[in-house]
């Protein structure tokens, strides 16, 4: 059981960093190596400026507003959410002052958050399951909302678990000593993470956490790099 | 069954295609279903199929099958789907049934460019010469006669004489002033018609009564070339045109009520020493600059304004059509609260200039703008495009809308005052 706990925590982490990283960005680099489009692809009447409209319908989805009104407001709490599941993993690493004029212990949100994103994947789950969006959509979709339901469900749970059960043997402190060792590349597993009563939620959810972080570069969570320029190009 | 070279020479024209921006398309789709309403087809058929996400992945599951590693890791995680006859079958459905108007653009949040991406399909098509062959055809009569110029000329000019009547019908002129200038060097404006008398008469008339150093090219505007999606062909009718604008040394090339060709004119012919404009713009300008006057009472009923996609949405003439129907009546009513959102007609892409073939498909395809068109209770229908003219005509007639379409050039040809 440990070996498993520690290859899951250890080696796939570093595994599934390495393949998000790197294939990132050479995928990224292989789109903007390609020659540009002869001529604008433009949709009029324009605005201008052009980059801030673009930068508006990039994270405003105003499209999306319009025309799907419940999607959108789903779309935006649950990209706000990832947003603020991305900050509070960046203070499992270390204390980010400005983040503390609400002071509060990790996770602000304590486990909220990642309760309402998950409410929302299941939507976006059960949207595919209905016409037309179901014909729309291919496998990929559906493992990714699967996937991400995971990954969110398992991390909130840690923090339910700490408070309910009183778990309370794990603290910030052997998570910023556990995910700091990996940092400089000498990784370190406390035991209270690895024995503690819910410590088998933590390594599900960076196990599917590391899954996603692998199939990310190929597949369509590369939105989350491509709609800016993509959305430039219709803004000229 | 495709053999080998044969795909791998499919293949590559689908490589050829893959620029940044092709790539964004093709990368980006998340498939939610947003631009469900954006396509008329959809909107009047009601089929999945003519969704624009859905027309787009077919083009996306060959992508996926040959232009990313996951292709052959795991194809089925996107339904990668290997190119068959059956795809080619699939891609001609797609494209084919896609006018190109870019409406889904407006609905999609990135933006993708469904026009774009059945272009991939066209060439495919094109290559396997699965295409419609009346557009290669007519594409390629274009590119001789650019080629050999000199035997055209004694009939076009011939042609030109029996219309000249007419010109001066419409605007009398001075003496020593050619109702159908052609061949002028050092113009100021190279207008490039269409072959039909209804492209030359209003618009010379125009020109002579706004007092345009002018001159008529000797080539039709429209691009076959763009229709059927051969960038190689788009380029060289292209070509033509522009050496000749080159030649007589004008300011300003000058695009009859065609769309695709204006958009093409405009949008890829890099930099030049003359500016590109439709023949809406010149019209407006005109008007702005007093050089013609319009006599309201000539129009008879209220208006409405179908804006070609590739004029207004694609290339963003928008405000010149609303300012000179201004000048022409009282009683204008608009089709949409915003252009942009205006349906298209379901003529592009070359579907009218397939003719019968798809008289059926392009009227069942395109009732709800004959909703809209119908909700205005304009009993005049104008536009500025040759496709959109033809494609309303046929709409008119099959759905007894009983209104008057009408090209904006003629009503202002017939609305000029002489003084
Ligand atoms: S709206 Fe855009 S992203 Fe969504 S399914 Fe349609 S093309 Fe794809
Ligand atoms: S470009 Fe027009 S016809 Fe083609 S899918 Fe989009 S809305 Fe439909």
């Amino acid at each position: 059981m440990n070996t498993l706990y520690y290859l899951i925590l250890v080696p796939m982490v570093y595994i599934a960093f390495a393949i998000f990283i790197i294939g990132t960005t050479v995928r990224l680099i292989n789109i903007f190596r390609t020659p540009k489009h002869p001529a604008t692809l433009q949709v009029y009447p324009e605005k201008k400026p052009g980059w801030l409209w673009a930068l508006h319908d990039t994270f405003l989805f105003p499209t999306v507003r319009r025309h799907k009104p419940l999607l959108w407001i789903f779309l935006m709490v649950f990209h706000i959410c990832i947003l603020l599941l991305i900050l509070g993993h960046l203070e499992l690493f270390g204390e980010i002052e400005i983040l503390q004029f609400i002071p509060h212990e990790i996770f602000l949100g304590q486990g909220l958050v990642g309760l309402i994103a998950s409410i929302a994947l299941l939507y976006f789950l059960f949207r595919r399951f209905i016409s037309p969006v179901r014909e729309l959509s291919v496998p990929e979709d559906y493992y990714l909302l699967i996937l991400l339901f995971l990954v969110v469900l398992f991390g909130s749970q840690m923090d339910w678990a700490r408070r309910w059960y009183f778990y309370e043997t794990v603290t910030v402190e052997q998570y910023r000593e556990y995910l700091g060792s990996l940092l400089v590349l000498d990784p370190y597993l406390p035991d209270e993470l690895t024995e503690s009563g819910h410590s088998f939620m933590l390594v599900l959810h960076i196990f599917f956490a590391n899954l996603f972080l692998i199939f990310f570069p190929f597949s369509q969570s590369m939105h989350s790099f491509l709609s800016l320029p993509v959305n430039k190009l219709r803004r000229g | 069954m495709m053999d080998e070279k044969t795909r791998d020479d499919l293949l590559k024209l689908f490589e050829s295609k893959l620029n940044e921006a092709m790539r964004l398309y093709l990368e980006t789709c998340t498939r939610c279903g947003v631009c469900t309403e954006a396509c008329h087809v959809h909107a009047s058929m009601g089929q999945v199929k003519y969704i624009a996400a859905y027309r787009a992945e077919i083009v996306r599951r060959l992508y996926k099958k040959y232009f990313k590693g996951r292709g052959k890791i795991w194809p089925s995680v996107g339904e990668a789907r290997e190119l068959s006859a059956m795809a080619l079958d699939e891609l001609y459905e797609a494209a084919y049934s896609c006018t190109g108007c870019r409406r889904c653009m407006v609905y999609c949040p990135f933006g993708i460019d469904t026009q774009m991406l059945m272009s991939i399909a066209k060439l495919l098509l094109v290559g396997a010469e699965m295409e419609p062959e009346i557009l290669t055809l007519l594409a390629d009569t274009s590119i001789e006669k650019g080629k050999s110029i000199d035997l055209f000329k004694e009939s076009f000019m011939q042609g030109l004489k029996r219309l000249e009547d007419e010109v001066v019908s419409k605007w009398k002129l001075e003496a020593g002033e050619t109702a159908i200038p052609v061949d002028v060097e050092g113009a100021d404006l190279l207008y490039v018609a269409l072959a039909g008398a209804h492209s030359i008469i209003p618009a010379a008339a125009i020109f002579n009564a706004a007092k345009e150093n002018w001159t008529l090219s000797f080539f039709e505007a429209v691009n076959f070339g763009a229709f059927v999606g051969d960038p190689t062909k788009t380029k060289l009718i292209l070509d033509r045109i522009v050496s000749e604008a080159k030649r007589l040394k004008v300011k300003e090339v000058c695009i009859c009520e065609c769309g695709t060709a204006y958009r093409v004119m405009k949008q890829l012919t890099g930099k030049q020493p003359f500016k590109v404009s439709s023949i809406t713009e010149v019209h407006a300008r005109y008007i702005r600059e007093g050089r013609i006057k319009l006599d309201k009472t000539m129009v008879d009923g209220a208006v409405t304004y179908h804006d070609p996609c590739q004029i207004a949405r694609n290339a963003g003439v928008i405000d010149e059509p609303r300012y000179i129907l201004q000048h022409l009546t009282d009683d204008y009513r608009e089709l949409t609260d915003e252009p942009r959102y205006n349906w298209c007609c379901g003529g592009g892409g070359g579907l009218v200039a397939m003719g019968e073939d798809t008289l059926d498909f392009r009227m069942k395809s395109a009732s709800v703008k004959v909703d809209q068109v119908n909700a205005t209770g304009a009993t005049i229908l104008a536009t500025a495009c040759e496709n959109c003219h033809a494609q309303l005509s046929n709409l008119n007639d099959h759905y007894k809308m009983g209104v008057d379409v009408r090209f904006l050039s003629s009503m202002i040809a017939d609305a000029l005052i002489q003084s």
